[in-house]
């Protein structure tokens, strides 16, 4: 299974750092470099490719990211991500969502989203 | 008990397809949340959750929270919980945060965000959910730190609330938390935390706290520092058996917080000084210092399986660690262990689906010291130095 993380043509962007989107899913970077809010996309936390996702491109169990977006959400300090059931409607909502961020295992060449070159 | 938090997941399960709803918006304008959680309590030697040591369904924790985007940098959040604990504190309705959530600064590396209203307290490791049962390791957290007894004053408060985050590719995550703010104490509070005696009105006049967590790049520690700064006045009433008082708290903490594949570990050492005036009678004078801490560790067996030990000591007074003074200067009224706590803490959870979970504990403890009343202690219905209790309780939310 392989992952590429896609973003919203919007965003402007088409190269991350590990560390950005470390950044980007434990909501402590918020907005693009052109401003725009960073919308982001999960799938559900038992999913194979969230867990996948998280060990292996974000290097964070996912169990840690839960806790991280749990404290934001409860505590009223921040927003979680958005959760979507599948890769499928993943992709749509990354698609038609101005700043969006998302992650999913195939992908074909599509107008409104760039898949990412991640460095480290 | 159990059909009211029945009827309140029934209303929750249309709140639940509203908030998935609210979740496809994609300007990501509105998030609801929520959770609802049952248990059943047992303790047997002590009156931590109810006066006739019978098992017990107060362990009832329901809540419900929104977050609003006002503007791109404003954002409006609260959250009611309905709790019902027994003699651990005031059963009912509470809003647990009410706030306005002001973005000053956000780059690349920084986030400097003002919270003004009702806030959180986010300065200890487990503080800001401590209500939220899904979110703690303990359906009972160690009690030297998060005593139930003053969980509505240590819950949050009412006033500012500064959060400044910086993330460096060097040096890793810092996470400094400024607040001040006080909290309402009920009647019923007062007398929680005072004697049931207590015919006066407590108040919370200052509270100011800081904190500072720092987590190394890509490491699986985190550690953390707090100090908090409170002073509290009772004003008593006619025919009342205690005099005003002024008291103040200061504590201050040091933790450490270890997330590995199937281990976790986490500590809080504190020291806490407490300094009376008055209450007894007019020049009653207290200044002394409580220390405690607790030692955590969980396995994860299988994905949906976790296990749990937990060692804690408490003592009120590092000068009278046996309670030997406590019981001397009380003539004998207050017995010793009032004086320390010792609690050896074992716990299963288990995940039963995304969004389900159960968790079952057991407690060994040594010592009366954090048990309600606070100040004037129920010495008839807590004359056992050692006691046990379990607890089971499953736990809903989306």
């Amino acid at each position: 299974m392989c992952i590429n993380v896609i973003v919203h043509v919007s965003a402007n962007v088409e190269q991350l750092t590990t560390s950005q989107l470390r950044r980007i899913y434990s909501k402590r970077k918020l907005r693009w470099d052109n401003d725009l809010p960073i919308v982001v996309f999960v799938l559900p936390n038992q999913h194979p490719l969230h867990q996948k996702f998280s060990l292996d491109i974000l290097h964070i169990f996912p169990y840690q990211l839960d806790r991280i977006w749990n404290k934001l959400t409860y505590s009223g300090i921040g927003t979680a991500p958005i959760v979507v059931p599948t890769p499928k409607e993943l992709l749509n909502a990354v698609a038609h969502t101005p700043g969006a961020i998302g992650y999913v295992d195939d992908v074909d060449q599509n107008a409104a989203i760039n898949i990412i070159n991640i460095s480290k | 008990m159990i059909s009211f938090v029945k009827m309140l997941i029934l209303l929750m399960l249309p709140l639940n397809s509203l908030g998935c709803l609210a979740s496809e918006l994609a300007n990501q304008t509105w998030q609801i949340h929520g959770f609802a959680a049952q248990g059943v309590i047992n303790v047997s030697g002590s009156d931590f959750v109810n006066d006739d040591g019978r098992l017990s369904t107060e362990l009832t924790e329901v809540g419900i929270n929104a977050s609003y985007q006002l503007s791109p940098f404003l954002r409006a959040a609260g959250q009611l919980v309905y709790i019902d604990g027994g003699n651990r504190y005031n059963k009912g309705v509470r809003a647990d945060y009410l706030l306005l959530d002001w973005s000053i600064h956000d780059s690349e590396q920084w986030l400097v965000n003002l919270y003004l209203g009702r806030f959180k307290n986010n300065h200890w490791l487990y503080s800001s959910t401590r209500d939220v049962p899904f979110t703690r390791p303990t359906i009972i957290l160690p009690q030297g730190v998060y005593f139930d007894g003053f969980r509505d004053i240590a819950v949050g408060g009412d006033g500012a609330n500064v959060k400044v985050r910086y993330s460096s590719d060097e040096y890793g995550n810092f996470d400094l938390n400024v607040s001040t703010g006080a909290s309402e104490i009920s009647t019923e509070q007062t007398k929680i935390i005072l004697s049931e005696f207590a015919l006066g009105d407590m108040g919370h006049e200052n509270d100011t706290q800081l904190s500072l967590y720092w987590q190394p790049i890509y490491s699986s520690w985190r550690f953390g520092f707090a100090l908090l700064d409170s002073d509290f006045t009772y004003k008593a009433q006619q025919h009342d058996a205690f005099s005003d008082a002024n008291i103040v708290l200061q504590r201050y903490f040091i933790n450490a917080l270890y997330e590995g594949e199937r281990w976790e570990f986490s500590s809080e050492v504190f020291q806490e000084r407490f300094v009376m005036d008055g209450f007894y009678f007019a020049d009653y004078h207290q200044d002394n210092f409580g220390q405690g801490y607790f030692l955590q560790s969980r396995y994860t067996v299988d994905p949906k399986l976790k296990l749990l030990m937990r060692y804690e000591h408490f003592v009120v007074n590092k000068d009278d660690r046996s309670g030997k003074k406590l019981e001397q200067l009380s003539g004998g009224a207050i017995p010793h262990y009032f004086g320390y706590l010792k609690e050896l803490t074992f716990g299963v959870e288990y995940q039963m689906s995304e969004r389900v979970k159960f968790q079952f504990e057991y407690h060994l403890v040594d010592g009366t010291a954090r048990l309600t009343p606070v100040v004037l202690p129920n010495t008839q219905l807590n004359d056992d130095e050692n006691w046990q209790m379990w607890a089971a309780q499953i736990m809903y939310w989306f």
